[in-house]
């Protein structure tokens, strides 16, 4: 591919991202602005905003790559994300924007009434963050190396750049305007090559150079458990993401959070489908990019693979400009979130505090993503989403639904989950990837019911704990709040 | 208008805006209030169970069907495999259709307590 193309796509992504974001601030001037901007913001451009905070390098690149790799086990991971949203919308998404809380650890805190609780979930939510940011770096590494043939540590050290410079410029300005923007680049970057790639097959009536089912790797299927656990893991992780949970405050009240969820949905069925079908592809005209161990790589290469010429530079740079916008908005979302959990709690919430933090969010993960291997980004990311199923999950899931938790149950149950999913993840690196037995490489299945468990019988033992203020915040996360025109 | 740096979240909970305000406040000091305001989370959390449940049934046998059933999953439905157009098609209007489902329940049940709570 030719290198120039990747640089451009790369650097009017960026570009794009900082005019847009110029452009939002202008419009937002007042404080208030800055808090409830998203208030006069459409439910459309909202759900849009987390559609593309959500959809990460491991949705825009993984995805394709794993189907690539496995078939159609890996078409487990866009239904477990896209169903995530589901158990998001069933459980969380009205009750925590009613209670007000715009991060994690601020809910747990009014839930909870203590200050103790508020420290081990921050905690809890930073190493999650870092975490999900890590396969993002990984990602981008990988795009500039394949498309530009510069060294890995550009890329990610681009992306981490980038953020810094826009998050410590514009806060939390005007980020709505650029998520949703950057959504709908996402969709364009994958649909129009694969349709256009569609188009030209069926012109010249290619034939397939390999059947659909056959097995590039010839790697063993996932079995049953595999499956479950992942299954596990995407579905209650993704109603504890701490980026996502502060597009929900953007809602006026707890109906249109279950509207703009609903929307949501529907945006990431309609973004799955092309992930999809370029794995498809990938296995019947691109399966030796499995062998030579470049699935990821997959949706970049295509277009170039099969089209060539000038139409197929163009649609590369499509793709990575899609690419980069996937790296971009999912970091700067994590890294906005993670900077007012880190300021908050270390730095007593000051501007200097803030921009510090944001600093401090982006670096760290920087010095993992140079430390750790590439692993499969959709594989990575599905160990972050069982890392929050068994920490943060429990706690919101219990937080909302059931009087009886505690401050003590609470921290016991997120211990827990952390030892014990962190603990695979770290048994699972040091045996290497592949000869890690299944229960050690998907712990969602024993780790999520253990942390929950926990929680449960800790919170039973120190029933004398739970906080006087039980009845009113319950009430405050439930009842549905009313139009001030019926008031009388 | 003064300056005003923005640089984290509220603390303290506000209220979610200007335009509309929280019904509790007339309910929680009083028995029947409290009693209301337990059963409409009782009702939904039951529906909230309900649809999960339902959606995870229907992608349990779903799978099992294309795991287990002999020659479903080499199906071809126009000219594509039926797992992958399962999988990769079909699942996801099952998806949208629970959300809709469970949104247009929850406002029910959100509209009962209403009437309950203003007939007092």
């Amino acid at each position: 591919m030719n290198p120039a193309v990747g640089l451009f796509a790369f650097l009017a992504v960026s570009l794009a991202t900082a005019v847009i974001g110029f452009y939002g601030l202008r419009v937002s001037r007042t404080t208030s602005d800055f808090y409830v901007a998203s208030r006069t913001v459409p439910p459309w451009w909202n759900a849009s905003a987390i559609g593309g905070e959500y959809l990460s390098a491991a949705s825009f690149l993984g995805v394709a790559g794993l189907i690539l790799l496995s078939g159609t086990d890996a078409l487990w991971f866009p239904v477990g994300y896209t169903a995530g949203y589901l158990m998001l919308l069933l459980f969380v998404a009205a009750p925590l924007r009613r209670s007000g809380a715009y991060t994690i650890p601020d809910f747990t805190e009014a839930r909870l009434d203590s200050a103790l609780v508020r420290r081990v979930t921050s905690l809890v939510v930073v190493a999650v963050g870092w975490l999900y940011i890590v396969p993002q770096l990984h990602g981008a590494a990988l795009t500039i190396r394949i498309t530009t043939g510069l060294p890995s540590w550009v890329g990610s050290t681009a992306v981490v750049a980038v953020v810094c410079l826009t998050v410590v410029a514009g806060g939390m300005r005007s980020i709505t305007f650029v998520q949703a923007f950057q959504y709908w680049l996402k969709l364009t970057a994958l649909a129009v090559p694969v349709v256009f790639i569609l188009l030209v097959l069926a012109g010249n009536g290619t034939p397939p150079q390999a059947p659909l089912p056959v097995n590039p790797t010839g790697q063993a299927a996932a079995g049953a458990y595999q499956n479950i656990s992942l299954l596990v893991a995407l579905l209650f992780g993704t109603l504890g993401l701490p980026h996502v949970l502060v597009r929900f405050y953007t809602n006026p009240d707890g109906q249109s959070a279950r509207r703009t969820t609903l929307i949501v949905l529907g945006l990431l069925s309609v973004f799955y489908l092309f992930p999809t079908l370029s794995g498809a592809l990938g296995r019947m005209f691109a399966p030796e990019l499995a062998q030579s161990g470049q699935a990821d790589a997959l949706i970049l290469l295509l277009p170039g693979k099969l089209i060539g010429g000038v139409a197929g530079d163009l649609l590369s740079a499509l793709v990575v400009a899609g690419a980069f916008a996937a790296f971009l908005s999912t970091t700067s979302g994590l890294v906005v979130s993670l900077s007012g959990v880190i300021s908050q709690d270390l730095f007593g919430g000051s501007v200097r505090g803030f921009r510090l933090a944001a600093v401090m969010a982006a670096v760290v993960p920087l010095g993992f993503a140079f430390m750790t291997d590439t692993l499969a980004l959709a594989g990575s990311v599905g160990l972050v989403f069982a890392f929050t199923a068994s920490t943060i999950c429990p706690v919101l899931l219990l937080g909302i639904w059931w009087r009886g938790l505690t401050d003590f149950g609470a921290i016991a149950g997120m211990i827990t989950g952390a030892l014990l999913c962190g603990g695979a993840m770290v048994a699972g690196t040091l045996t290497g990837a592949g000869n890690a037995p299944a229960w050690l490489a998907q712990p969602a299945a024993w780790s999520v019911p253990a942390a929950f468990a926990v929680t449960v019988v800790v919170s039973i033992a120190t029933r004398n704990r739970v906080p006087a203020s039980v009845n009113r915040v319950m009430s405050r996360l439930h009842v549905p709040e009313r139009p001030v025109a019926t008031e009388r | 208008m003064t300056r005003v740096r923005v640089t984290a979240p509220r603390q303290s909970a506000a209220p979610a805006s200007g335009r509309v305000v929280h019904s509790h406040e007339a309910t929680e000091d009083s028995d029947a209030g409290r009693i209301f305001v337990r059963s409409l989370i009782r009702s939904q959390l039951r529906l909230a169970l309900v649809v999960a449940c339902g959606f995870l049934v229907i992608l349990a046998v779903l799978a099992a069907i294309l795991v287990y059933g002999p020659g479903v999953a080499e199906t071809r439905v126009m000219g594509m495999r039926l797992d992958w157009l399962a999988l990769g098609v079909g699942i996801y209007p099952v998806i949208g259709l629970s959300a809709w489902l469970y949104n247009r329940a929850a406002a029910r049940n959100e509209a009962r307590y209403r009437d309950l709570v203003e007939d007092k």
